[in-house]
């Protein structure tokens, strides 16, 4: 009834709108505040054909920016709020300072921060397109942002109530984006977070939490990679060979270095670099190879440094038959000590800590490599390089076993599944 | 509020299938279908939810006769079993076992006793598949990860890859749980190729509102053409629901293991493999501790 009333009495008050306009020039009354809310309703899709046209004038002409300064509001065509702030604050290129330069304009823009969860939200989905994902500073002048000491609940029944519960969420959600990314909390943060919502809100529960589990888990990996993966690949492919070939003594080799350089006839020549890796063990093993089996090339296969994938090559030998496989010492070999013991040192009936299964019958590795390029010209040169320390493999022939693209290790030997072989056994002795 | 209705109904109906299925036993085999409907409560966003009616299953002869076959036998064994010692072992074994090999992978009726998932469930774009490796001795894991979210409008993140062990079943689709009680540490031989892995245990939800409890560790690997042996004690597993870490810590109950799974979630977008050899047990008499984490109350009200 009240309101059909108030709307009767809008419709006789808009006939003279412009009298009463300069009747009450500061303020609004509140009759015409409903009417310019019924004006909002009306002109919801008007404004949305409005603003789909200037999408489209300035995808036409590029330089649309009288469009863009028009107005400072945050619903300028875009259906992210706060789109523009961003857009704006990056003349040059997108880095921290535009991103600071952005949270700093909207502090400035309102005292009483109006929008701020919104811009929050906002920002955090802004932040890896700025590459400051991993920055714990920017992430503590976004909390910065939250008005100070609204949000902390003043007795038990309104922490009881969730206080504020839209700002406590956007707060849990600055936090679990660190969370995602890695970032661990500090002092600041948590002095930010006692001032926005006091003790005991949620956020400083989940920073607790944060801190409680991150030191835990933090050194756990026991092959940890470095934060910053080097940007030489000859560096990155000798961290990456130490960190698969499980042996300290192994020895890393440059056999190539990468170069580029143009030869006298203007033709550009590009040298893929071969790092290689072969422990004293593998040497061992592929000094008692028998020669007149052949010995493989297989790769490439994948090994991840966390978000980086690189590709390493292996020399491997087939499985070896059984009467191969055990080194027999004759027991006349030496006639004053026995050179192999068998001697059962079980102490105890609890002593036995093997695992009845049946072994993975592989075959030997002998080498691994890692190179630019994953052509047979290329691994040919890291087989030339091996032969310098490793005779026996002049006399052995080399199967390159190689796919154009990553793939498993177990398919080695698989034949049947289509993929490409390039076998060729050549020895090398002929060639040199 | 809705969910609330929609989490109280579920819970209402399965404690009415459980009634239902201690009444009548025998009928167990054809209640599962409706029960296990019942206790999935995830449902993507945007599908239908699924009204079969019960009497639109399939009551084929073929699968009844199947049916009884593989119960009576599972009932056969569980009572020579019984007569033999503890879980069909002798009894000196039993007590003398250091170590226990409880998965290995060397036919395709192994791989059977795993279920592999993806996010492609929640609708997103990872995939991973499961199959015998080299000459039929190892089980390989591979498929691409994407992290790619859903675009439903309700999905924030995406991109996991995962392998979980069928839970162990008794004769007329009683439960059953693995009692690992003599073991304190799970020792796998594992091929990876530098990805960190995520280990799930599962165990018996006492009460309802455990179910989704699970205990984690994580499991990294090297990387490279040689085999890892990895050997994780069960006290360092902690606790977590629905992919949160709980505040409240407790140790895995070692008798009441349900299922074992593997999960890669690493957020980095490309190809992964991992190779399992077997999946043992072990006990490690140098491995004294209880439980890795505080037990007492954190977050001190201040």
């Amino acid at each position: 009834m009240n309101s059909v009333r108030n709307l009767l009495r809008a419709r006789e008050l808009s006939a003279g709108r412009g009298v009463l306009r300069q009747a009450v020039p500061g303020r609004d009354s509140p009759w015409l505040q409903e009417r310019s809310c019924a004006q909002c309703f009306w002109l919801v899709p008007v404004r949305s054909i409005r603003s789909s046209a200037a999408l489209s004038r300035s995808e036409l002409v590029p330089s649309a920016k009288g469009d863009k300064e028009k107005d400072r509001g945050f619903r300028d065509g875009s259906l992210v709020p706060f789109d523009e702030l961003f857009e704006r604050a990056h003349e040059g290129d997108r880095n921290k300072a535009a991103f600071n330069r952005a949270v700093e304009f909207f502090c400035q823009r309102d005292i009483r921060r109006r929008g701020h969860v919104e811009f929050i939200n906002a920002a955090l989905r802004k932040m890896p397109e700025f590459g400051v994902e991993r920055d714990l500073d920017v992430y503590n002048k976004i909390l910065d942002v939250f008005p100070k000491e609204v949000f902390v609940a003043r007795n038990f029944i309104q922490r009881m109530f969730n206080h504020y519960p839209r700002q406590q969420e956007c707060g849990i959600h600055v936090l679990e984006q660190m969370e995602n990314y890695g970032i661990m909390p500090n002092k600041q943060t948590k002095f930010l977070l006692l001032q926005i919502f006091g003790d005991r809100s949620h956020p400083i529960r989940k920073y607790q939490r944060l801190m409680y589990w991150f030191p835990k888990f933090k050194h756990i990996n026991p092959y940890p990679v470095p934060a910053a993966l080097p940007r030489d690949p000859v560096d990155l492919a000798r961290i990456s060979l130490q960190r698969i070939a499980a042996d300290l003594s192994a020895e890393v080799t440059v056999y190539q270095m990468p170069l580029t350089d143009i030869s006298d006839a203007g033709k550009e020549i590009t040298q893929p670099h071969i790092v290689g890796i072969q422990s004293p063990d593998q040497q061992e093993l592929l000094a008692r190879h028998n020669p007149a089996r052949p010995v493989f090339v297989e790769g490439p296969f994948p090994l991840w440094l966390k978000k980086t994938c690189v590709y390493y090559y292996v020399l491997r030998g087939d499985p070896l038959p059984p009467e191969e496989k055990e080194e027999v010492i004759d027991s006349e070999r030496n006639f004053y000590y026995p050179m192999h013991l068998d001697l059962d040192l079980d102490r105890d009936l609890w002593d036995d800590e093997e695992f009845y299964v049946d072994e993975v019958a592989e075959g030997p590795i002998f080498a691994m490599c890692m190179a630019g390029a994953g052509d047979q010209a290329t691994l040919a040169k890291w087989i030339l390089g091996l032969q310098q320390t490793n005779p026996i493999l002049s006399q052995t022939p080399v199967v390159f076993h190689l796919t154009p693209g990553p793939r498993e290790l177990q398919a080695a030997s698989d034949s049947e599944s289509g993929e490409e072989e390039i076998p060729q056994s050549w020895h090398m002795k002929q060639e040199l | 509020m809705a969910l609330s209705f929609k989490l109280l109904d579920g819970v209402f109906l399965s404690s009415r299938c459980h009634r239902q299925n201690a009444l009548h036993p025998l009928l167990g085999p054809l209640l599962t279908d409706c029960i296990s409907k019942l206790y999935s409560s995830y449902r993507r966003p945007g599908t239908a939810p699924d009204n079969t009616p019960p009497w639109k299953m399939n009551f084929s002869f073929e699968k009844g006769v199947d049916g009884i076959k593989k119960h009576f036998g599972l009932l056969k064994k569980e009572l020579v079993d019984h007569w033999k010692g503890p879980e069909g072992y002798r009894l000196d074994e039993y007590l003398l076992a250091q170590t226990r090999v409880v998965w290995e992978f060397r036919s395709q009726k192994d791989l059977d006793e795993w279920v592999v998932s993806s996010d492609a469930e929640i609708g997103g774009k990872s995939e991973a598949y499961l199959k015998l490796g080299k000459n039929n001795q190892t089980a390989l894991l591979y498929g691409t990860l994407n992290t790619e979210a859903p675009r439903d409008g309700e999905t924030g993140y995406s991109g996991y890859c995962a392998m979980r062990s069928k839970p162990p079943k008794g004769a007329f689709e009683t439960k059953k749980y693995y009692d690992w009680s003599n073991f304190n540490s799970l020792y796998l031989r594992i091929r990876g190729d530098g990805r960190p892995w995520m280990i799930n245990i599962y165990t018996n939800p006492y009460f309802s509102h455990q179910k989704d409890d699970l205990y984690n560790y994580f499991m990294f690997t090297r990387g490279g053409p040689y085999w890892q042996e990895i050997k994780i004690p069960f006290s360092k597993f902690f606790l977590s629901s629905r992919g949160r870490i709980q505040d409240d810590q407790h140790p895995l109950w070692l008798d009441k293991i349900s299922t074992v799974g593997f999960t890669l979630g690493d957020k980095a977008d490309g190809p992964f493999q991992l190779e399992i050899d077997f999946i043992g047990l072990l006990n490690d008499r140098a491995h004294t501790e209880e439980f890795a984490y505080e037990k007492y109350e954190r977050n001190p009200k201040v």
